[in-house]
């Protein structure tokens, strides 16, 4: 995955953007979180075409590089990634919230299809993620583990329970990316818990790294390739900012696409916004 | 696993369930090397010192942080080691219960989590560190198995035999210093399999946990009053042996169920539960901790409180035949 060009991976994003539309068009009244998967999908593109050491013809291969995504209900970034490297074939988009469906609304464990592990109900996936990383130091294994959360999703007291573990651990093989959207379901962060992210996460031990625009496709794979080469015995953290909604005139920085459905007109302005920008 | 003899039993029984736990951790990480320890803050009060010292490199401790006692323990599970994570009933489970439902239940992860001190015997304490509600906590979620082993070799059987069940299991612990030596001698013990450990026709007494204890003994009372008592130590209450059960149903008149538990959620509810679909089934009285936060005192007076001492099981079984 890793000589992949830029322009490969912007192709990539393209294509992400377009089925985070059709899936969550797909799910109908049953709605789908747009916002927090389109400002997701450069971070998650840059790990599963560039960053990360993996084989989606072998979703078991014990060396791969793991990734979580805490924030599960962003799962359209993941699911989009994880159909365009081939973990998932294309057939299934129409089939997400559906029935018996495994593309359920949060991620749900299955390897053969590359979800490492359930997550989605907040802070959990992270703490999982860090017992994961501990886990091959304890083995002996080379692997990373990539993990995104959210902002909102550091309000969660799980996020520093295992945030100081991770450090005490010197997790250095732990690299996570926080999507700094600015939008949690309720509003704004900033109204909801105001703080100083780059400096608590820090306070915890970490080693971070801001990244201006999380959306820029080169700032993400510059900053989140530091990481992986990083030499420093700590675990790794990533500021990504970004915009909620990413890409979709309507949704951008907008309060009120967290989760919802979309109905006809907004399904082909999406198309219309995302055709134009390619 | 080995035989264990007498003399050391014998010690188990003076030491109480923490240093049987704590003994056995040491003795199964000798025989299974995946096999790890973590903890949040309470390593020598789970007398697990020895562990720590012996297996540095297999022990953790999390910090006062009980979510991510288990969140940790679930990351470690998910690539194949075997974590026991253990705390104080009091907290773990209610605390992380939702680590516990979404790590462990959800993913169906290999890891066991052991709760020290369930029931009341932190008396003076108060009512903050009594396990009351665990066993309806982790009955509820799907996939894990819940047990409750009455005495010291049971206790060490319990802590071998989960490292072969491939699932999450919640093991709750209860007997102090002094707890009775149930099992002198090496018996069958499998998971989900409860032991007739007396016969009788007419009440059965059916426990769980240290409970065992004062249920024999009331069972000796009733037998010298003419009344023929069974005596069941439900050691695993999720998956719960029906075919032990079916017999009860079939064979005695009144069952009593016997846990240091609320009366709501334990296995007095999961016997009951079974119970309501079996027609002509006996009728049921519960020995419990009741479902209320009483005033404190020491073990014996929290017992006696609620009912929980072989007099009070005797005479409620007597009560009600």
């Amino acid at each position: 995955m890793g000589t992949n060009t830029v322009e490969y991976i912007q192709e990539k994003c393209a294509v992400m953007r377009r089925d985070v539309i059709e899936m969550g068009y797909v799910a109908g009244g049953r709605g789908a979180h747009f916002g927090p998967a389109l400002s997701s999908i450069e971070i998650v593109a840059s790990l599963f075409f560039k960053v990360m050491n993996h084989d989606p013809k072998d979703p078991r291969w014990p060396e791969r590089d793991r990734f979580v995504q805490s924030k599960g209900h962003a799962c359209l970034s993941y699911y989009s990634a994880l159909i365009e490297s081939g973990y998932i074939d294309k057939k299934y988009m129409s089939t997400f919230k559906q029935d018996e469906s495994f593309l359920s609304g949060h991620p749900s464990r299955n390897i053969e299809h590359g979800i490492e592990i359930s997550s989605g109900s907040l802070g959990n996936g992270f703490g999982v993620a860090c017992g994961m990383a501990k886990a091959a130091k304890i083995k002996n294994e080379n692997h990373k583990v990539y993990c995104l959360v959210g902002d909102g999703e550091c309000n969660e007291g799980i996020i520093w329970e295992a945030a100081m573990n991770a450090a005490k651990n010197n997790l250095g093989n732990l690299v996570a990316i926080l999507d700094r959207n600015g939008v949690q379901l309720a509003g704004k962060t900033s109204d909801i818990m105001d703080v100083d992210l780059a400096a608590m996460w820090k306070a915890a031990g970490w080693d971070v790294a801001v990244v201006e625009d999380g959306n820029d496709l080169n700032q993400m794979i510059e900053a989140l390739e530091a990481m992986k080469n990083s030499t420093v015995e700590k675990p790794h953290m990533v500021i990504a900012n970004t915009t909620k909604g990413k890409g979709i005139s309507y949704m951008e920085g907008s309060l009120n696409w967290h989760a919802r459905a979309m109905d006809e007109e907004q399904y082909k302005q999406a198309v219309s916004d995302l055709e134009a920008a390619e | 696993m080995s035989n264990i003899p007498l003399d050391k039993l014998q010690d188990w029984s003076k030491q109480g369930h923490r240093t049987v736990m704590g003994d056995s951790l040491v003795m199964l990480a000798a025989e299974k090397p995946e096999m790890v320890t973590v903890t949040a803050d309470l390593t020598p009060t789970a007398r697990l010192v020895d562990f720590q010292e012996k297996y540095p490199d297999r022990f953790f401790d999390v910090g006062i942080a009980e979510q991510n006692l288990i969140d940790f323990s679930a990351g470690l599970a998910v690539e194949g080691l075997i974590p026991y994570a253990v705390d104080m009933a009091a907290i773990v489970p209610m605390r992380p219960a939702e680590q516990m439902r979404m790590a462990l239940g959800y993913m169906n992860l290999n890891a066991k989590v052991i709760s020290i001190e369930a029931g009341v015997r932190f008396g003076p304490l108060g009512n903050t560190h009594y396990g009351m509600d665990d066993i309806a906590v982790t009955r509820a979620i799907p996939n894990f198995t819940v047990m409750s082993p009455s005495d010291p070799l049971s206790i060490y059987k319990t802590i071998f035999a989960i490292a072969e069940h491939d699932g999450p299991v919640y093991v709750r612990l209860t007997g102090g210093p002094g707890f009775p030596i149930m099992y002198p001698e090496d018996f069958d013990f499998q998971i989900g399999k409860a032991v007739e450990y007396k016969e009788g026709s007419q009440v059965a007494l059916i426990s769980t946990g240290s409970m065992l204890g004062p249920a024999a003994e009331a069972a000796g009372t009733l037998e010298a009053k003419g009344i023929s008592t069974r005596v069941v130590d439900m050691h695993t209450i999720k998956p719960l042996d029906t075919d032990m059960l079916d017999k009860v149903f079939a064979e005695n008149r009144l069952i009593v169920t016997v846990e240091e538990h609320n009366c709501i959620g334990g296995l007095g509810s999961a016997v009951a539960e079974y119970k309501a679909g079996v027609e002509g089934a006996p009728r049921q009285v519960m020995a419990s901790l009741g479902d209320e936060f009483k005033k404190i005192g020491d073990y014996k007076f929290k017992l006696k409180q609620s009912g929980l001492t072989a007099e009070d099981i005797a005479a409620l079984a007597e009560a009600n035949l």
